[in-house]
């Protein structure tokens, strides 16, 4: 039964992610500008000419089949075009070489969130009204009304350009050489401070929020009413009771947020001058890059896809009620 | 379930009754005044502030800091920041507004036709929404912003907003309606079976008939309740669009006001005012929102009121 439950789930990531492919094809047909269009705007360029760059670009064929098995078999060979504004770089190079900073600095962000921010919802949840609860939840429900950005400029306000405790900008210090890698990571670290903290921050806000409301809907169920009659201490109920039962839709609910989390992650890099995916996009975007933009759109889109996949895995493992 | 539907539909104004409900609760009652005062600032900027200062008309000197005669400073080309913020609360709002308009249709039509009629019409509905709920939608927008750009061109003008601000406000509603549909179709599929939808099917009244008359006058209730958390959501995601740079930079929105901040690189400076008052306002509007959105939540929602 459980195979069956989690082969559906991959049948159905796999037809997502190939609707993700198929609306990037009608997009880029969709999008201003193409090689003949732009030569018809010449009067002096012959149709034959034109004829010539159509069949060059393989526009000439018909939209469907031909030209979206052509596309279809570029994508799944990593072939996703040339970028505009990077001098012709393959748009994978491209992607590639920004992946790692978006990476490290969104893995820490998220790690330290994830325990954080669910620590401190079920405790919030668990002694509810009290000054955790009040406190916590203020601030949560504040961070969650603050776009990310936001959130990055005042702590660069607050803690590079007034205290000058962190530099406020770049992954590592401009033109320094390193004697060893202990001083490496050092500067890194220094630079990764912030950035981390403002993704840590705006998903805490989010994620206890998520937790002290699984709690307190957990805290009603019976089985609940039942240790409590058995006997057992408050502090053992929280851990082994409601905990693993309010991180069920709690996981679900980190999972389908995972898209939203982008957006706030592209910005946070703008801020920070962070060199990941997200500054490649706004420089994409500035540039009209759209080989690059809709590669950032399938990579950041499949990566949803697969962690939602990943989700639903653990969910089913967790409870066996969804296998049934 | 069946008691309150029952309630709301013999009490005389539903939607009166529930906006008194809500104003008497703590949390809604301070959304709604957060929110009256905003939408003030929307509607008479003028009279508070003078007409929107551009480079020509600005008050004062570069970057300066606040003082007795520029309470909020002042941005690069000396233009009053209060002046900057108090305007840019028009443009917000009436963003968000349309942006939410188009969400809730889109989403309301979706979720009860996919709810009523069912069958393969409801599973291809509900697999293209579940599709816009995985995807980064955020993203999709950035692709999606320079082609509708490119199809309603830019430079006019439609009730005071430049058309270029369209742009945001169909992406924003083109990504975000799935949640609605979602909501919508959940309530729909549970209202379709109730006696009195049978009962006017027995006399001969059309699914078209059925789903105008006697599904959505059930459904108006949570379509408000959700419109003011898409509200909030609208506002966010149009501040978001715009700091990276597919605003207008003559319609100063909060979110075009921390673009700009910026591009000037307003925190490293320490120049706080650029950026601080605008940001505080989002954050206010859309807290107001989810304050009186969650109050609304737990008096129409069955299951919370049980908990409490």
């Amino acid at each position: 039964m459980a195979s069956r439950y989690l082969w559906r789930r991959v049948g159905q990531a796999v037809t997502t992610i190939l609707m993700i492919v198929l609306v990037n094809f009608l997009l880029f047909r969709a999008m201003p500008g193409s090689p003949d269009r732009i030569l018809a705007r010449n009067p002096n360029v012959s149709p034959a000419a034109i004829e010539q760059t159509r069949a060059r670009w393989g526009i000439d064929k018909p939209l469907v089949p031909d030209q979206l098995v052509a596309y279809l078999a570029a994508t799944i060979q990593g072939d996703l075009g040339l970028s505009f504004a990077s001098r012709g770089e393959p748009v994978t190079e491209v992607i590639a070489g920004r992946l790692g900073p978006t990476l490290l600095l969104f893995g820490l962000g998220e790690v330290i969130a994830i325990f954080v921010g669910l620590g401190l919802g079920a405790y919030a949840g668990w002694r509810r009204g009290g000054p955790v609860d009040l406190v916590g939840n203020g601030v949560s429900l504040v961070l969650y009304s603050m776009p990310y950005f936001l959130l990055g400029m005042i702590l660069l306000l607050i803690f590079a350009s007034t205290l000058h405790w962190f530099p406020s900008f770049g992954m590592t210090t401009p033109g320094k050489t390193y004697d060893s890698v202990f001083e490496y990571l050092a500067d890194l670290g220094a630079h990764l401070v912030l950035p981390v903290a403002t993704v840590a921050l705006g998903l805490i806000g989010q994620y206890s929020i998520l937790m002290r409301s699984s709690i307190l809907e957990t805290l009603g169920d019976d089985y609940i009413t039942t240790a409590r009659a058995k006997g057992i201490r408050s502090g053992r109920i929280l851990r082994s009771h409601a905990v693993p039962n309010a991180l069920l839709p709690a996981v679900s609910l980190i999972a389908i947020n995972l898209g939203y989390v982008v957006a706030g992650a592209i910005t946070v890099e703008v801020v920070f001058n962070w060199p990941g995916l997200g500054t490649l996009t706004v420089e994409a975007l500035a540039a009209r890059d759209y080989p690059v933009l809709q590669g950032v759109f399938l990579v950041l889109s499949i990566s949803v896809v697969l962690a939602n996949l990943l989700a639903d895995m653990i969910y089913g493992r967790l409870d066996p009620r969804v296998r049934a | 379930m069946t008691a309150p539907a029952v309630a709301l539909l013999t009490a005389p104004r539903p939607v009166d009754h529930l906006a008194r409900r809500v104003l008497r609760r703590p949390d809604g009652g301070a959304g709604v005044v957060i929110l009256t005062f905003f939408t003030v600032l929307a509607l008479v900027p003028d009279l508070l502030v003078g007409p929107l200062q551009t480079a020509v008309t600005a008050t004062g000197g570069r970057l300066e800091a606040p003082s007795t005669t520029h309470l909020l400073g002042t941005d690069e080309i000396g233009r009053d920041m209060l002046n900057l913020t108090v305007h840019g609360t028009r443009i917000s709002m009436v963003i968000g507004l349309l942006a939410t308009v188009i969400t809730i249709i889109l989403g309301g039509v979706i979720g009860v036709v996919g709810g009523f009629v069912g069958g393969r019409t409801d599973g291809v509905l509900m697999r293209i929404t579940d599709f816009f709920l995985v995807l980064p939608t955020f993203v999709l927008a950035l692709i999606l912003a320079p082609i509708i750009a490119d199809v309603i061109g830019s430079g006019s003008v439609f009730f005071g907003v430049r058309t270029t601000l369209f742009v945001i406000v169909i992406v924003v509603g083109i990504t975000s309606w799935a949640s609605t549909a979602r909501i919508i179709r959940a309530q729909t599929l549970s209202l379709k079976e109730r006696p009195f939808v049978d009962r006017a099917r027995v006399i001969g009244a059309g699914r078209r008939h059925i789903m105008a008359r006697h599904i959505l006058p059930n459904v108006v209730n949570l379509i408000v309740a959700n419109a003011v958390l898409v509200f909030a959501g609208a506002v966010l995601t149009e501040t978001t669009l715009s700091f990276v740079g597919l605003g207008d930079p003559f319609q100063p929105s909060w979110g075009q006001i921390l673009n700009a901040a910026e591009e000037v690189g307003a925190p490293s400076l320490g120049a706080w005012w650029y950026f601080v008052p605008a940001g505080a306002c989002i954050v206010l509007v859309v807290f107001a929102f989810t304050l009186v959105g969650t109050a609304l939540d737990d008096l129409l929602n069955p299951r919370r009121r049980a908990r409490r």
